[in-house]
């Protein structure tokens, strides 16, 4: 329910913005520039698999897009930036961020089980449930440099809310193709997971380890993601677009008696709307 | 009466094509989005232009790249050309009568850049369906 209103009051702040979008170019009267606001919503499907084990998959039908891009500052989606060179070659901008991993631990079950951790009955059925991970804000440093080569996106981010105490180090390169109306770009790249970071996230502390899952550290590991996004431009404000998207969990998380499967694989297809 | 039902059928095409009639003249041309990006940074494209007006007459169709008529047509009630351009910004084809003042139909083609020259706003967050 809180979600639900929260995602009401998110669109409505959507629609408002959007109109501020519309009255910044409609009152110049000349060619409208780029607008600081980068506002969308697409509806569609989609779902994202959960790695955990008695987890539920993440439904997408609404996506909301919610940027603003100043000279220095931007936000973008709950990223909160400061852009301290831009250049011909490359953009670095120090960014404030909420880590990513906990989104999986929000859509887990309580159910009962009848193994312990060594695949023995048990003499009684016991309820066991995932335990909780909390969201960490991250601080760190972000590049970004293009060519005709593609765009390589490189980026560390460190806890400063005492959640996790680690680190994470992140690499992308991508690359788009443009053919009129359609729009395809393949896109890979890889991330470090310190072994504090992992630990937090995908270990099982002593308290927390029973007759269900034995206690586990993880060290650090590096994942590796993929993706595939397709689009086809309607008119100047609605799009299709298809995305998939590929992620291997590190080897030291996807060992975690808490993790079922160590690919995470995420779709969606849907219409989008662009304020412009 | 075939013709007529062709442009209707390209109206029924939204982005694609559009048509305008102002009376009795029927303008459509096709396409009428052009996306332009860093790499591309203009149009080269053909657009086919359609006119179908109920009486027969003199008719010229005009554009925003040059002040003589892109085509005229003499004692006709329908016409068609492709009309080859390179293109980065928007831009209009309109039909006249004998008063090459009096626009009688017009159609706008707009040419929508989809990239930015702000790095920032192409960087990859955790976002699903953005794709531009």
């Amino acid at each position: 329910m809180f979600i639900r209103i929260f995602q009401l009051a998110l669109l409505s702040c959507l629609l408002q913005a959007g109109f501020s979008v519309a009255d910044e170019q409609g009152q110049t009267g000349e060619e409208p520039g780029e607008s600081r606001w980068r506002l969308g919503a697409a509806l569609g499907y989609g779902v994202r698999s959960n790695p955990l084990v008695q987890s539920d998959d993440i439904p997408i039908v609404v996506d909301l897009d919610i940027a603003w891009f100043g000279d220095h500052w931007f936000f973008d989606n709950g990223d909160l930036g400061v852009t301290f060179a831009d250049n011909d070659r490359l953009t670095a901008s120090l960014i404030a961020r909420v880590n990513s991993d906990q989104i999986f631990f929000g859509k887990t079950d309580t159910r009962f089980v009848a193994f312990d951790f060594t695949g023995m009955p048990l003499a009684e059925a016991v309820d066991f449930k995932v335990p909780d991970r909390d969201y960490a804000v991250e601080l760190g440093l972000e590049l970004l440099t293009d060519g005709p080569w593609g765009r390589l996106q490189a980026s560390t981010f460190h806890d400063v809310s005492d959640t996790h105490g680690g680190y994470e180090v992140y690499l992308d390169y991508s690359y788009g193709w443009r053919e009129q109306r359609w729009y395809i770009e393949p896109s890979i790249g890889a991330s470090y997971k310190s072994d504090a970071l992992n630990d937090y996230y995908w270990g099982v502390r002593e308290d927390e380890a029973g007759v269900v899952v034995a206690p586990y550290e993880a060290s650090a590991g590096i994942n590796v993601h993929a993706r595939l996004m397709m689009g086809y431009q309607l008119s100047r404000h609605w799009s299709l677009s298809l995305i998939t998207e590929y992620e291997r969990i590190n080897d030291e998380a996807a060992a975690s008696p808490i993790v079922e499967d160590r690919n995470v694989l995420g779709y969606f297809a849907g219409v989008a709307y662009r304020f412009r | 009466m075939m013709r007529r039902l062709l442009i209707m059928g390209l109206l029924l095409l939204p982005g694609i094509a559009a048509a305008e009639n102002d009376g009795d003249m029927l303008l459509s041309v096709k396409p009428v989005l052009c996306i332009t990006d860093s790499r591309t940074p203009s149009c080269d494209m053909s657009f086919l232009v359609v006119w179908q007006s109920g009486d027969s007459g003199y008719y010229c169709l005009f554009s925003d790249f040059d002040d003589a008529p892109v085509r005229c047509w003499n004692e006709d009630r329908e016409g068609r050309l492709n009309d080859p351009r390179t293109v980065e910004n928007n831009f209009s084809y309109w039909m006249t009568g004998d008063d090459h003042g009096l626009r009688l139909a017009q159609v706008n083609v707009e040419v929508l850049r989809l990239d930015s020259d702000d790095r920032r706003r192409r960087r990859r967050t955790r976002h699903v369906w953005d794709i531009n």
